[in-house]
């Protein structure tokens, strides 16, 4: 079984089995500025979610609010049951979540093998036995060959899709049970961000973590999420399976430009 | 011929401790964009410790020993007590904190130890060395000091370039946010590389103090020039800060030399010479990366 989470049998999200997030009445935004207004969404275990919505509308900030990076005024963030609102992203990693920001998550001035193993820190104890870590390394070269043939080169002088895989596979590193994905296609060429959608799907499917895209790109995002949830000026408009919201004509043409 | 080699042996030496103290700026730099001004002061009190540790064993490497752990302490304290309350407060008040507490180690040094200056011994015989008749211009002493801070600086080296602690410091310093939502505990790799700066400050403390003598501001002016060579080397760069030191070390060697009595009293002029130079040609000094991530 070789799984794209690169996980040996019995350890990381496979062992424990997929697990569900749920944020609840959340509140959160910069000084006066109120970015999320009591939004409430619910990712059931190994489905992709895809949140939408216009720029300025929050998807960035729910991401790093569920991560961490931003400290809810209110409402709670559950994973798996357990109530894990604001602790740190250190925590969060820690707890499975991977957050894979948007544009600059490559660390430049290290190679992509060190990138690679940076995903490995958030392993519990003193981060694994040897041969597991280079099990791990192995697997995700095999998965990303193009990574493969790049892994002594600084990742400075991978091109805009090998950084998205790059990060990509820096969080799979992790073995996250809750994936965030914040524009995982901008700025990639169609191919590229058609290979990059199969993945989301494969790791959702195979793999069982548990996706929540942020994606600019409603009509593909929807194309491979279960459900779609819609927001517009920090609050939810609309959340529903995603085939139901591609067939929302006036939604569509509302919030979601297509 | 002798004279030019007597020089560039003994600027070596110096140059040396200037890398030291830029290594141990640079670590902190590195982590969390901060200069630290206490840098000498801290140095300066651990060599004190160091002083009163060999007048009560009579064992010179017990007081080695001691400073150096004694820097570690006190780097990984001034972070914890007094650096971290001010993380996302203005970066201003960070500096001040750290004038501040140069100010507190040096008054709290002339409250203990009083203000005279005092003889530091060194570790080996400061007697000149010889190859056959030509006076080398270096003792035993210097070639210690120098071994002593490359050792130090190639350790750090391996211990960034091959270890799993040095890649999360790296992490760390290159991007916070990334490292951060990796799992790794930054506040903690930043107490670390306080702590690491201390152990260097201490070395150098110790190494140059044979020379200086020992006073509460005995530190100020290698303060002053371990900054400059960080800043010649690129504030960012570890190999820049032991370039740098060397070259400020060479230079002054030879404006000392070459120059005569004058040389001496030119030191803060060459030191400034220099600095304007490399500027001009590489504002951010000589081993700046290029810039990859601020776009």
């Amino acid at each position: 079984m070789n799984s794209p989470a690169g996980a040996p049998e019995g350890a990381g999200a496979q062992a424990r089995g997929p697990v569900s997030l749920a944020v609840e009445d959340l509140v959160a935004g910069y000084g006066e500025v109120l970015a999320l207004d009591k939004v409430t969404i619910t990712a059931d275990a190994a489905t992709i979610t895809a949140v939408l919505g216009a720029n300025g509308a929050g998807k960035t900030t729910l991401l790093r609010a569920i991560s961490g990076m931003v400290r809810p005024r209110g409402g709670r963030v559950v994973l798996d049951g357990t109530d894990r609102t604001g602790r740190g992203p250190e925590d969060m990693a820690r707890a499975g979540i991977a957050h894979v920001p948007e544009g600059q998550g490559v660390i430049a001035e290290l190679t992509v093998e060190e990138n690679l193993r940076i995903g490995m820190m958030s392993w519990p104890g003193l981060g694994g036995r040897r041969a597991e870590r280079a099990a791990a390394l192995a697997d995700a070269y095999e998965r990303f060959g193009v990574l493969a043939d790049r892994r002594r080169r600084l990742a400075a002088t991978l091109s805009g899709g090998e950084r998205q895989m790059l990060v990509i596979a820096r969080a799979l590193m992790a073995r996250p049970r809750v994936l965030l994905l914040d524009e995982p296609s901008l700025g990639l060429a169609p191919r590229v961000m058609t290979q990059v959608m199969d993945m989301v799907v494969r790791l959702s499917r195979e793999s069982g973590i548990t996706i929540v895209l942020v994606e600019q790109n409603a009509r593909a995002a929807l194309a491979i999420a279960d459900r779609g949830v819609v927001l517009n000026l920090g609050r939810v408009v609309a959340a529903a399976e995603a085939p139901a919201l591609a067939a929302d004509v006036a939604l569509r043409h509302h919030y979601l430009g297509f | 011929m002798v004279e030019f080699l007597q020089f560039t042996l003994s600027g070596i030496s110096f140059g040396m401790i200037y890398a030291a103290i830029a290594l141990s700026l640079v670590l902190i730099w590195r982590g969390t964009r901060l200069l630290n001004f206490a840098q000498g002061g801290m140095a300066m009190f651990t060599t004190y410790i160091a002083l009163e540790v060999i007048r009560h064993t009579g064992s010179y490497w017990a007081g080695f020993a001691v400073a150096l752990a004694a820097g570690v302490v006190l780097g990984a304290v001034a972070e914890l007590a007094v650096i971290r309350p001010t993380l996302g407060k203005p970066e201003l008040n960070a500096v001040i904190i750290t004038i501040g507490l140069l100010i507190l180690l040096e008054g709290l040094a002339g409250i203990m130890y009083g203000g005279q200056f005092r003889s530091f011994p060194a570790a080996f015989s400061v007697t000149g060395l010889k190859a056959g008749s030509t006076p080398l211009g270096i003792s035993r002493a210097d070639v210690f000091v120098a071994v002593a801070v490359l050792a130090a600086a190639l350790l750090l080296a391996v211990g960034f370039r091959y270890t799993s602690a040095g890649l999360r410091m790296r992490a760390a310093a290159f991007n916070a946010t990334v490292a951060r939502l990796s799992g790794i505990r930054v506040a903690r790799v930043i107490t670390v590389g306080w702590a690491l700066a201390g152990l260097l400050g201490a070395l150098a403390g110790v190494l140059v103090s044979p020379s200086t003598f020992l006073y509460p501001n005995s530190m100020d002016s290698v303060f002053v020039l371990g900054f400059t060579a960080a800043v010649i080397g690129g504030l960012d760069s570890p190999a820049g800060a032991v370039v740098g030191g060397l070259l400020l070390g060479l230079a002054l060697s030879y404006a000392g030399g070459y120059l005569g009595s004058q040389g001496s009293d030119l030191t803060a002029l060459v030191t400034l010479g220099i600095l304007v130079v490399v500027l001009m040609f590489r504002p951010d000094g000589i081993f700046a990366g290029a810039r990859v991530r601020r776009v």
